[in-house]
């Protein structure tokens, strides 16, 4: 590929944009590029990076409202966020070290377009339910709006659930517009030490169900543990149950207190403060434990009570390795089986329970030729073909990114 | 809702309820939702909202009652369900008997169809004639298989045993000190049918220190009738009533009208309104109305004594339509069962109709089965020792169809304050 | 927010609705033929019967449909669907008819398709903590169906005893607690959706999906009925806090009441419900519902704090500091249960309320940024000035829904248009300022026409090619939501503009 037209302004990535309609040729839509191991490898002549196309067009804390240009970096965001006692809730993970590669940081256009959340997903949702408004460029170069600057509106179709998680692959992002929430006072972190996977989807049910507003529930097999740097989980030689509290400091006390009493029957209990709660989920966000080695990771979102028994399903077929993340509804696996075989074995599982599985991590040639996002309903691919013109009729935005010919 | 009616039309004072009452509707459908017939059949012509629309319609335009709105309203309870859901007011009950007696008059309906409500507005109103209809239909009992769907229904309703007992006009005297003198509404279908009640209703008033007087001349209330679209019967019952009470009040003076069926008491309540436009009886109808009272709510303002039997009994309350939605007595006969050391529990889709709703039972048995069904399968999950109702009509309703005995709220209440234990926990084995 | 009442004395005659069209209405007896063959016990075509469904909610635009059909399967939902779509015929889908922007209002010419009769809840999942439910379930009755274990539906529209959760999903229902909670469509799970070609698919499930495609759960949410028929819904329940309190706080000036709503987020708290009223709301209410507000003030601000004992203990004394640093006149947190409930009876009657201080009044809907609060409402009273109308305000302070009520007589010649026009002003205003139209009743027709103040031709375009990508006949709820009605072939067209390139060193293929 040839080097990237860089968009300096919106108008510019409209002429790119444009010039590729008129010269019929696809064009790959970048940000930071941290995330371009993500989806299936696009072959095109040209990209276009909308890195430069950067700023924060409005901030105002008290409106828990930004609007920002999609080339800002995650990190200036978060920054100019944090100072404000702000932050974007639904926890955007940071997979560079877990996809290798790309030193420079994601842009908010990418984490927006990719719709990618972290462990608070489950308490705060995705990164679909936090953006208000977009501005993009469609394939057929014309830059339009959707949605609002405001929390709550329902004018028009909200086309904006549409691309996010479009990869790129309906329009260029140009502005997003997005909520923020308030930092809580304080946060901790309640570990059950040595439960099995199916106990552990156990605790975090009762978790979610008590009024504790638990704010993340993750479970690291012991092998797993071992590798945090967060002493309480690395030391504690066996399996670890986390709970997230976070809030006032007197309600984080009455929290926990209550998760201790509650669960203390079952195993070991240990409390993470602050900074070792915020390192610990920041492991399970970036999903740190399989970033060393090279199996295939596969993402699966399922019913959060079908957690444990899918990974179970998998483990009779195949040798997998699991993290359980949001209560159990999603299941990070790392296999090192062929990609074949793997994704036989790790889509049949999830199907058992109704959930889906998305390959995360593999090698470009594997995801050149297998599935790397589930494979849509008969029902939904005539449809999801008519959408994606719909914005781009002529197939020319990261063509093939999500599905073979789409 | 905007109305068009002509000065010629609102001469009729009908009308100039109905546009007043039409004109408070703001369309907002809240009452969609609390309509039993709506939440069985999910069409709007059966919801209060179509309903009212149905009626504007015809009344609007002088128009005969069509096949759908005779069909439509018809179908509709009067529970009042949506009268209670109203959030801007609208006095439902009053505009659909406007409707009503525009389709008696105007609306087609088969001979046969004539006939059965001919039937019951002249045989349920009267004790003697009811006991007789009671004796032939028992006879018929075992050949309801082969009757035709209504007239079995009809049949099908009647109990295999009542006890009857016709109060005569007559004064029971207070236990004690008199602290009250209330006149007792004695009834008509209820008491052919379980005299039990009057029985209980008559101790338990009298050992609480109230004077319970049966007036002479006061028969039944009219709402059979009334609802049945035949406004004229209604109105003479109604005339006759007011009179024998006023000249009891005259007389001898009265604390208020006491009413233990409740389906009674909405109607007695409304009397003033009914007779509004009566140059010689408006006064006293008016006065009647704020006499009249439910059972519970006299009780509840004399307190209760002291229980001495009963306690720990879980009771299931079924909330009677004409008390809760008619009337707005919800808490006294929770209040007064709680006080008298039962256990209550309420029971899940309380605001529902069982589907007895006077006649309805009879006229719409179809939709007044699967309503009882419905209730019966609430009432019975909530697993309680026995089932207190307010109203003669849902206990008649509901007793075939749930695994529980069924009494009216006012015989717990004398048991548990020295009266006999209700004979029927004997017989169902349910109670130790 | 709580019940609406629009200007049901008057009907408009002047909403420009697509021409009907006369060949189907030629072939009307066989169109009812078709559908009673597919639904035998559910077909209305009876004037009379028919004319309660002329309109929805909003009673002031009102049209007998074509025929009403209420299905109570999937099967024959799709099987109408794929007739009409097969024989060119209009489809308008209702669920309970409460809708304000007149969603659900008939064509002359189409197929009224009611939902009323999918009315059961198919099953509670408490380990996934969620609910699947038939489309006509009411949302109050997911919650009434919940509530014995501890939970509840979020989600919650003034019309929730009423309104359907498929009518939810259409419209993207908002409520009170949207602030913290969200609205409808973060609140849903799963779909089961019948496209417009009669075809049934799935999108979503009990799970939170990832990477399935585009979020076309997400897109038929508030898409008003013109993509697809909701069939049945998976949204999730939430476990209900532990503590609810309410407080009342008091104001000498709207400025000082929007600065507490300012200091209040800006300090990090996060109120379940944050309201305010002015003036002339506050005083309708009082004489109403005698809640105990203060009446010597200009605004006042309810809030709702919830969660775990000493959390909202903590919270109270917190918004109650700041209440007093913005000079607060007064502030009253509520001790009990009934108390709270008082606090919010008055907000909740304030909209029947202010309709008997007048005979009608038009409610309208817009956000705005709330930093705009103070300038946008001085602006409302000089338009109230200009129109000679009396406006009260009720406003979602914490997210921004405002809901200005016009008061007016129909009986007086003109009002209601003049009414009309102040409404419009007041969404222009909204939309200038940075706000939107509609924050939670929907487009409908009652906005329609003022879409292009916020969205300009390719931004409507673009929506409406997605409705294309559904529904390339335009058979569904078409004359909704969009101003004006393209045909999808010739949206489809590609306009290529050669123009200048700015990047000239780029080769030419």
């Amino acid at each position: 590929m040839g080097d990237p037209l860089i968009a300096t302004d919106e108008a510019s990535a409209r002429d790119a944009i444009g010039w590729a309609v008129s010269e019929k040729t696809p064009i790959e839509i970048m940000g930071g590029g941290t995330k371009r191991a993500l989806g299936r490898p696009i072959q095109v002549a040209r990209g276009l990076s909308l890195a430069g196309l950067s700023g924060i067009e409005d901030y105002e804390p008290s409106e828990l409202v930004m609007t920002a240009w999609a080339g800002t970096s995650l990190a200036e965001i978060e920054a100019t966020l944090a100072a404000n006692g702000q932050r974007l809730a639904f926890e955007p993970p940071d997979y560079r070290a877990l996809l290798g590669g790309a030193a420079d940081g994601a842009t908010i256009g990418a984490v927006f377009s990719c719709n990618l959340a972290g462990p608070r997903r489950t308490a705060a949702g995705a990164a679909r339910d936090h953006l208000l408004g977009i501005r993009g460029v469609n394939g057929r170069g014309e830059i339009f709006k959707a949605g609002g600057r405001v929390v709550k509106n329902v004018t028009g179709f909200d086309l904006c659930k549409l691309v996010a998680g479009s990869f790129g692959t309906l329009a260029a992002l140009t502005q997003v517009t997005f909520r923020v929430f308030p930092i809580p006072e304080a946060e901790a972190t309640v570990l059950v030490i040595g439960l099995l996977e199916q106990d552990a989807v156990a605790v975090m049910i009762e978790g979610a169900q008590s009024p504790h507003e638990v704010s993340g529930a993750a479970h690291l097999p012991a092998g797993i543990a071992a590798l945090s740097g967060v002493s309480a989980v690395g030391g504690a030689g066996r399996a670890v149950t986390a709970l997230r509290v976070e809030g006032p400091a007197p309600s984080v006390v009455h929290r926990v207190a209550a998760l201790r009493r509650c669960f203390a029957p079952l195993g070991e209990i240990e409390v993470l403060e602050a900074e070792g709660s915020q390192a610990f989920w920041r492991e399970v966000r970036d999903v740190t434990p399989f970033a060393g080695d090279s199996r295939l990771v596969w993402r699966l979102a399922v019913p959060p009570a079908g957690g444990a028994a899918v990974v179970a399903e998998v483990g009779r077929r195949i040798e997998a390795e699991a993290i359980l993340d949001r209560g159990g509804g999603c299941v990070w696996l790392a296999t090192a089986q062929k990609a074949e075989e793997a994704a036989g074995a790790v889509r049949d599982a999830a199907a058992t329970v109704g959930g889906s599985a998305t390959l995360i991590r593999a090698p470009e040639a594997v995801r050149s030729h297998a599935d790397v996002f589930p494979p849509l309903a008969a029902g939904l691919r005539d449809l999801t073909a008519r959408v994606k013109r719909a914005f781009d009729p002529l197939g020319l935005l990261n063509p093939g990114r999500m599905y073979a010919g789409l | 809702m905007q109305t068009s009616f002509t000065p010629d039309q609102l001469r009729d004072p009908a009308i100039t309820a109905a546009d007043e009452i039409l004109r408070k509707c703001v369309h907002c459908g809240f009452c969609t939702a609390t309509c039993p017939t709506y939440v069985l059949l999910g069409d709007e012509n059966d919801s209060p909202r179509g309903r009212i629309y149905l009626i504007k319609d015809m009344l609007e335009n002088d128009r005969p009652a069509s096949d759908a709105v005779t069909r439509h309203v018809d179908r509709c309870l009067s529970c009042l369900s949506c009268m209670t859901t109203c959030p801007s007011g609208v006095n439902y009950m009053h505009l659909v008997d406007v409707g009503r007696q525009r389709i008696a008059r105007t609306g087609r309906r088969s001979a046969a169809d004539r006939l059965l409500r001919w039937l019951l507005a002249r045989v349920l109103p009267s004790p003697e004639r009811f006991r007789l209809a009671l004796l032939g239909a028992r006879m018929a009992r075992p050949f309801a298989a082969f009757l035709p769907g209504r007239l079995k229904a009809l049949v099908k309703l009647v109990p295999p045993a009542a006890r009857t007992a016709i109060l005569e006009p007559r004064v029971f005297p207070a236990e004690g000190v008199r602290r009250r003198r209330v006149a007792l509404l004695a009834g008509c279908v209820q008491q052919v049918l379980d005299a039990e009640i009057n029985a209980a209703t008559i101790r338990l008033l009298t050992k609480h220190g109230c004077e319970v007087v049966v007036a002479e001349g006061a028969g039944c209330c009219g709402a059979l009738a009334y609802h049945l679209g035949r406004e004229e019967e209604a109105l003479a019952g109604v005339r006759s009533n007011v009179r024998a009470w006023i000249r009891e009040r005259t007389a001898r003076g009265l604390d208020a009208i006491v009413i233990n069926a409740s389906g009674c008491g909405t109607m007695v309540k409304d009397y003033g309104f009914l007779l509004r436009n009566d140059p010689e009886l408006a006064p006293g109808a008016a006065e009647v109305s704020a006499l009249a009272r439910d059972v519970t709510e006299v009780l509840a303002a004399v307190g209760l004594k002291a229980a001495v039997a009963g306690a720990g009994t879980t009771v299931a309350y079924h909330d009677a339509c004409s008390l809760q939605h008619g009337q707005g007595v919800r808490e006294a006969p929770r209040l007064l069962l709680q006080g008298a050391g039962f256990e209550v529990r309420d029971v899940p889709e309380g605001h529902l109709c069982c589907g007895s709703a006077g006649t309805y039972n009879i006229l719409q048995p179809e939709l007044a089965t699967r309503l009882r069904d419905r209730k019966a399968a609430n009432v019975d999950g909530v697993g309680a020792d026995v089932v207190a109702a307010g109203n003669i009509g849902c206990i008649l309703q509901l007793a075939p169809a749930i695994g529980r005995p069924l009494v009216h709220t006012v015989q717990l209440l004398d048991w548990a304050t020295g009266g006999p234990r209700p004979r029927v926990l004997d017989q169902a084995n349910w109670l130790n | 927010m709580p019940r609406v009442v629009i200007p049901v004395r008057c009907v408009k005659t002047d909403m420009r609705m697509p021409v009907p069209d006369t060949p189907t209405i030629a072939r009307r007896q066989q169109i009812v033929g078709a559908l009673r063959r597919i639904v035998p016990d559910g077909v209305i075509a009876d004037e009379a019967a028919m004319r309660p469904y002329e309109c929805d909610g909003l009673a002031v635009y009102r049209q007998i449909p074509l025929v009403v059909v209420l299905p109570s399967t999937v099967e024959q939902v799709s099987a109408i669907l794929r007739y009409c779509n097969a024989n060119n015929v209009k489809i308008v889908p209702r669920g309970a008819g409460t809708s304000l922007s007149g969603g659900a209002l008939p064509l002359a010419d189409a197929v009224t398709i009611g939902l009323g009769r999918f009315n059961r809840i198919l099953e509670i999942d408490w380990d996934n903590r969620c609910v699947v439910a038939q489309p006509g379930v009411t949302n109050l009755a997911i919650t009434n169906a919940v509530q014995h274990r501890g939970f509840y539906y979020a989600p919650d529209p003034s019309s929730q005893i009423a309104c359907s959760i498929g009518g939810n999903v259409a419209e993207n229902a908002g409520g009170v607690h949207c602030l913290k909670y969200g609205l409808t469509t973060n609140n849903v799970l799963g779909l089961q959706i019948v496209l417009p070609d009669g075809e049934v698919v799935r999108v979503g499930g009990r799970h939170q999906p990832e990477g399935e495609g585009y979020d076309l759960m997400g897109l038929l949410t508030g898409s008003e009925g013109l993509l697809g028929i909701v069939t049945e819904v998976t949204v999730r329940i939430l476990r209900k806090p532990e503590t609810v309190r309410a407080m009342l706080m008091g104001f000498a000036s709207n400025e000082a009441a929007g600065d507490a709503v300012a200091a209040i987020i800006g300090a990090g708290v996060v109120p379940a419900g944050l309201e305010m009223m002015d003036r002339l709301a506050i005083h309708a209410a009082e004489e109403f519902v005698h809640a105990g507000y203060p009446l010597d003030v200009e605004a006042l601000l309810i809030a709702e704090l919830d969660g775990p004992q000493a959390e909202v203990d903590y919270l109270v004394e917190r918004v109650a500091a700041i209440a007093a640093r913005c000079g607060a006149a007064c502030v009253r947190v509520s001790a009990s249960e009934d108390e709270r409930l008082r606090f919010w009876a008055g907000r909740k009657a304030a909209f029947p309320a202010v309709g008997r201080i007048s005979p009608d009044y038009l409610c309208m809907d817009g956000t705005i940024p709330r930093r705009r609060l103070a300038e946008v409402l001085a602006r409302i009273r000089a338009l109230s000035e200009k129109h000679g109308l009396r406006v009260a305000n009720v406003f979602h302070a914490g997210d921004g829904n405002l809901h200005p009520l016009i008061l007016f007589d129909a009986n007086r010649p003109g009002e209601l248009e003049r009414a009309e026009e102040f409404g419009a002003d007041i969404l222009r205003l909204c939309v200038e300022v940075g706000g939107v139209l509609t924050g939670e009743h929907g487009v409908g027709v009652e906005k329609r026409d003022l879409m292009p103040v916020m969205f300009d031709e390719v931004d409507l375009e673009q929506q409406q090619r997605v409705k294309c990508a559904f529904d390339a006949g335009g058979l569904l709820n078409p004359g909704k939501v969009f101003p004006t009605l393209h045909n999808c072939a010739e949206m489809g067209r590609l306009r290529v503009s050669g123009g200048q390139l700015p990047f000239p060193d780029l080769p030419r293929f």
